[in-house]
């Protein structure tokens, strides 16, 4: 697994979420890829817990038409983000669980004339996909995910 | 306890109107937290979160008093000031956990039992002959004036002079008792851990939009386009498997459905939209639970359960529940512009884990902070905050269909979309803010 390709991969998957631009974004995923961003620490169960998100491509999809409504009115304000990447770390490869890369990142969101800052532990598990790669699963670990969290409508 | 006193209120509320300081003013939110928040009845959690001896629950009583709720060695749950007897420190300060033995104050050790009472204070030869008596209770992390439980929710209240629990939830409590026999085993109990929610703006607004039946077919308007016209595009048995398909189109239900769900407000400021039907009322039955169920309670029993379906009840200041979903939100206030939502999803014992699992997906999908319909909620909230910073109008209006409120023996009932759960809610903030709340209450 080419480790370049990987981070170039995440890159460019953070710029679309910084953006953002869904639509785009939403086809990075395999078909049965999945988003997750547990509500507690170390949380195992994505089912029998709660998060604070768990899409598969149906919600994505829904979430992506919401995002764009002109009648969603959290969504009248402009919101832009900014990701920054490190500490990537690339597993080695796994035949059913795909590619595990880790990265901490610290994502600034702009939104309802506010700065905010996120601190998240990103793991992605990727297919190869030809000469690119789909995501098989992204999971959001927020430093904080127990903490109040304030309304937050794009993805990490 | 202070005494509350009385005052006059009718400058800011009237039957139809109530002042807009009621959510701008931070003298007048200092006084709720001590007239409503002080004497009201006010969730603290669920015995499940504290099953065995010593297990313990913190949380504040209002925006500022902390309490602890724990188990003790009786198994009594106690709801418990979390002030050290001694220099005043909290004693507990981590959100739950277990205290083998004892409480011990971080400052200088001075150790409580479970139930509250003082169990040693280091070196305490020093105290020889100076008049501190550590009989006296003040010294104990003492118990709040009343706490009570029902079905295994737990309530407690500064006030001394509260009627008990069940009085003052009233006619209310069905919704409880919906709640929990909506398990085969009759009883709830906490699972799958809990989404907190940060709200700018004053804690009245949530209350008053649980039941507001003119807005969800306007704020929730994108989310159940987005939702039905991607499910449409779908075959339909893809449709079938979701969930979601169930949850969330019934947001957009028209003005004639909410009408007819009808709401019913009691005293003490509760209310709730439902009861022969609601937004929830069309969901599937899961098989396997129909059938525990019928085992546990029979078939006309259990069609009997069913049909009462209400959507959101109030237990007015602090805690909304939805029996048909099984899961509560919590209130807490911060300041006059800020409180936190706490939700809590419920397992229905002896039933299977798919109705959790619908559950946690109702709460990520509506009540999280990323989820599809609370961002939405929440920023109709805060425009309103920052709407009425304007003089243009001093006043926010409720006269729908004011004067046609049937008033019964114990309840007031009314149309689905008319105003009488903000009647119901500001005659009580009223009473409470004048100190009269408690004056003529008979026992049911
Ligand atoms: S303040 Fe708790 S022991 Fe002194
Ligand atoms: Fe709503």
């Amino acid at each position: 697994m080419n480790r370049e390709r990987i981070e170039e991969f995440l890159y460019r998957e953070a710029d679309l979420l910084d953006r953002p631009d869904l639509d785009s974004w939403v086809n990075l995923f395999a078909e049965n890829g999945i988003y997750w961003m547990p509500a507690a620490e170390d949380q195992q169960d994505p089912i029998n817990h709660i998060s604070h998100i768990y899409d598969d491509r149906v919600m994505m999809e829904i979430r992506r038409r919401n995002f764009i409504h002109p009648r969603a009115s959290s969504k009248e304000w402009e919101v832009r983000c900014s990701h920054v990447i490190g500490n990537i770390r690339v597993a080695p490869e796994d035949k059913d669980q795909g590619t595990t890369v880790t990265s901490n990142q610290h994502v600034v969101v702009w939104y309802r004339e506010e700065q905010r800052l996120y601190a998240c532990k990103v793991t992605h598990r990727l297919e190869v996909e030809g000469e690119d790669f789909k995501i098989l699963e992204k999971r959001v670990d927020l430093i904080n995910p127990s903490a109040p969290q304030q309304s937050l409508i794009i993805y990490l | 306890m202070t005494s509350v006193p009385t005052g006059d209120f009718s400058q800011v509320v009237t039957p139809t109107r109530v002042h807009r300081s009621l959510y701008t003013d931070p003298d007048l939110f200092e006084l709720e937290m001590t007239r409503i928040w002080g004497q009201a009845w006010i969730f603290i959690g669920h015995e499940s979160q504290v099953p065995n001896t010593g297990d313990y629950f913190t949380t504040n009583i209002n925006h500022n008093i902390p309490v602890v709720m724990v188990r003790d060695k009786s198994g009594t749950v106690q709801v418990l000031h979390n002030r050290c007897g001694h220099k005043g420190a909290k004693v507990v300060e981590a959100r739950s956990g277990n205290a083998r033995g004892a409480f011990r104050c971080s400052y200088h050790g001075w150790s409580y039992r479970h139930d509250g009472s003082l169990l040693k204070v280091p070196n305490e030869a020093g105290y020889d002959g100076t008049g501190f008596d550590s009989a006296n209770p003040c010294y104990s992390m003492q118990p709040l004036a009343q706490a009570e439980s029902y079905r295994g929710f737990v309530f407690a209240t500064l006030s001394p002079n509260a009627p008990d629990l069940k009085t003052w939830m009233g006619g209310a409590r069905d919704c409880f008792d919906n709640l929990c026999d909506r398990a085969p085993e009759g009883e709830v109990e906490v699972a799958g851990g809990v989404l907190r929610y940060e709200h700018q703006c004053n804690w009245k607004f949530i209350l008053e939009n649980l039941n507001d039946t003119m807005h969800p077919m306007v704020v929730h308007e994108s989310i159940v386009k987005a939702a039905e016209s991607y499910l449409d595009s779908l075959p339909e048995d893809a449709v079938e498997q979701r969930k979601e398909a169930e949850i969330i189109p019934p947001f957009g239900a028209s003005y004639e459905k909410f009408e007819a769900s009808g709401i019913t407000g009691f005293p003490f400021g509760h209310h709730y939209d439902g009861g022969k039907t609601s937004i929830h009322a069309d969901y599937s039955v899961d098989p396997e639970y129909h059938a525990a169920m019928v085992a546990a309670y029979g078939e006309e029993r259990t069609r009997e359960i069913y049909s009462f379906n209400t959507h959101n009840v109030l237990f007015y200041p602090s805690l909304t529940i939805k029996c048909a979903v099984q899961n509560i939100r919590v209130i807490r206030p911060i300041s006059v512009d800020r409180f936190i939502v706490e939700t809590w999803s419920f397992r229905l014992k002896g039933a299977p884990d798919s109705m959790l699992q619908r559950t946690l997906l109702y709460s990520r999908l509506i009540n999280s902070a990323m989820g599809m319909v609370g961002p939405d909620d929440l920023e109709v909230y805060r425009r309103a905050q920052e709407g009425l910073a304007s003089p243009s109008n001093e006043w926010v209006e409720f006269h729908r269909q004011y004067g046609k409120d049937e008033q019964l023996e114990d309840r007031t009932v009314g149309g689905g979309t008319s105003d009488l759960d903000m009647r119901t809610q500001y005659q009580a903030w009223q009473a409470y803010m004048e100190g009269s709340i408690f004056n003529k209450v008979e026992k049911t």
